[in-house]
């Protein structure tokens, strides 16, 4: 039966030109990849939103939490998330956490954030590893205890990525804060902390040895400014090579930015910038 | 029987007219194999991304036909797709192939491997193709059964190197010259090209593409751009590129203008600060448009580049 069905499509290959053969339409069925709508669910989702929320409603729609995710022809191995929410960190309501789940990875819970109300504004933008065809989403649970979620179905590209850069390997754990734009007091401030790190996944097999590579990833990364915690962020593999945070802070004086990152192995790495 | 009978007619019909209209464009007839120059032919792949039509025998596979033997170059996608070169070859010449290069770390030139290897043909690589192969080919493979279905990759399975080397070597085995060119870290960590001396065709594997935005995830920029400089230097007659149709030397001057625009765009969007959320947006190379996978390799091509500036900027 197979070896009857290759050279027919062999044949049907080659006649490009004759593409309404009634036989072409049977190819669609073999082969092709996945596809969802941003809104649905997939087991994999069921079965953690279930242990992580125990069954609490989870409101959809866009009017709390929305998440930015480029649709088409992602880079697996990085693929840029942005969380934007539609509410002011404001004492009386604000998002306590938020969770980032890829359904499809090893790892489905990429990042656990705890927020307070020195982020001002809890947007964030980080980069995560998906490994296949696979929905994003952002749960945001708020102080008074209500779920939000938005979610993307990603199409990345590329398959067979390149292995993450581990020509310097002393630099590990090296970690950068940067803030961008104008410095105001009393407003919410963008800023970057970037931690140089493999975060192997424990899955990649090393070239010379063709031994899997342990994991080695950034656990949790602790912003704090003048003292005060802005956010604790756990996160794992699913996050790619360099983890990386946009986020923001509300400074009231002078002060120094500190990020405090423990790594898998128990390595403890911090970087601090002097702002104002 | 009656669909083999059909095929064979259909194919030659096509290839024929192909080779009527424009001996250098043999895009019209997949598989089959179209001399380039005297003694050298290459079998062209779809171009275009694997799928469940073109069986995921988008890049192109060649081979050179000397006194005593044949070497062919790549293996195609797929056990069956193997089977199908070697057929191309032995339509071609009674010769036996003594040998089987691959240029690079690809899926659509690497997995065609085992139908070689079941005849006995060896099969050599760089040592870094091998040792990239050993350690992602297993998902790649996985990926491309999912994009292409299992009945044309039956029987396709990871295997090993029978030969390795480290260097650019002569390949004396079927009494014609053909050199096997190493450049370091280029295109990919083990790229080749292959050369045949006699005719100056060049079989250039990852390092060139024709017409189609040759894929940088690999890449060492600086070493790939020394080896299009070392290959400018050379004579080169026609150009086999690892996908589109056959070229002359243009098409390394091509691809190096790519390169340095693609360069060029995404180190000003990093130094102004741009987000990688809207890179490939950003990085739009209009020069570039009518090339093949423009709208899928391009786009990665910018987040992976936009990551290595951004990584060389931030921590040197």
């Amino acid at each position: 039966m197979t070896s009857d069905l290759t050279p027919r499509r062999r044949t049907l290959q080659g006649l490009a030109a004759l593409a309404a053969l009634p036989a072409a339409t049977s190819w669609a069925a073999i082969g092709g990849l996945p596809s969802a709508e941003h809104r649905d669910s997939s087991p994999e989702w069921e079965r953690l939103s279930g242990k992580l929320f125990g069954g609490k409603p989870l409101i959809h729609g866009q009017g709390v939490v929305q998440l930015f995710v480029p649709l088409r022809a992602a880079y697996g191995a990085s693929v840029p998330v942005k969380v934007v929410s539609k509410l002011p960190q404001r004492p009386e309501l604000h998002v306590r956490k938020m969770y980032v789940v890829v359904d499809k990875n090893p790892s489905q819970l990429a990042m656990v954030l705890d927020l307070t109300t020195e982020v001002g504004q809890a947007d964030f933008e980080t980069r995560l590893r998906v490994d296949e065809y696979s929905h994003v989403r952002v749960v945001s649970e708020l102080s008074n205890g209500e779920l939000h979620t938005d979610s993307r179905y990603v199409k990345t590209s590329g398959g067979c990525s390149a292995p993450p850069n581990r020509e310097s390997l002393h630099l590990i754990g090296r970690t950068l804060l940067k803030v961008a734009g104008e410095l105001r007091l009393e407003q919410p401030v963008q800023a970057d902390v970037t931690v140089l790190h493999p975060n192997d996944t424990g899955f990649e097999l090393n070239q010379v040895t063709v031994m899997y590579i342990p994991p080695h990833f950034v656990r949790s990364i602790a912003v704090s400014y003048a003292g005060r915690k802005v956010f604790d962020a756990d996160l794992d593999f699913s996050v790619s090579e360099n983890p990386t945070l946009r986020f923001n802070f509300v400074p009231h004086s002078k002060g120094e930015l500190r990020a405090e990152v423990t790594d898998s192995k128990d390595a403890r790495f911090f970087g601090t910038l002097a702002v104002g | 029987m009656t669909a083999v009978l059909r095929r064979d007619v259909l194919l030659g019909l096509l290839a024929g007219g192909a080779l009527a209209g424009c001996a250098l464009v043999p895009a019209a007839a997949p598989g089959r194999a179209v001399a380039v120059a005297p003694g050298v032919y290459m079998v062209p792949g779809s171009g275009g991304v694997a799928d469940e039509h073109n069986l995921g025998r988008i890049g192109n596979a060649g081979f050179i036909v000397g006194e005593t033997g044949v070497v062919a170059i790549d293996t195609g996608t797929s056990y069956l797709h193997g089977v199908a070169l070697l057929a191309a070859i032995r339509q071609t010449t009674e010769l036996p192939v003594k040998l089987a290069l691959i240029t690079h770390t690809r899926p659509e030139f690497l997995f065609g491997g085992a139908a070689f290897r079941e005849r006995g043909i060896p099969i050599r690589m760089h040592s870094r193709t091998a040792r990239l192969m050993a350690s992602r080919c297993e998902t790649c493979l996985k990926a491309l059964r999912q994009q292409v279905g299992e009945p044309p990759m039956s029987g396709t399975t990871m295997y090993k190197a029978d030969q390795e080397f480290e260097t650019s070597h002569r390949v004396d085995l079927i009494g014609r010259p053909v050199q096997v060119l190493y450049f370091g870290h280029s295109s990919g960590p083990g790229d080749i090209a292959v050369f045949d001396e006699r005719s100056g065709a060049l079989f250039a594997g990852g390092l060139l593409d024709e017409r189609r935005i040759p894929d940088i995830q690999d890449s060492d920029l600086e070493g790939w751009k020394r080896a299009l400089k070392a290959l400018s230097a050379m004579r080169v007659g026609t150009v086999v590129p690892g996908h589109g149709g056959a070229a002359s030397s243009t098409a390394i001057a091509a691809v190096e203008g790519y390169l340095a625009q693609l360069e060029a765009r995404v180190r000003a969007l990093v130094v102004a600060g741009a987000s990688l959320l809207g890179v490939a947006d950003e990085a739009e190379l209009p020069d570039y448009e009518s090339w093949d996978q423009y709208d899928v390799i391009h786009r990665r091509n910018a987040s992976v580049a936009f990551l290595r500036v951004e990584r060389e900027l931030m921590f040197k």
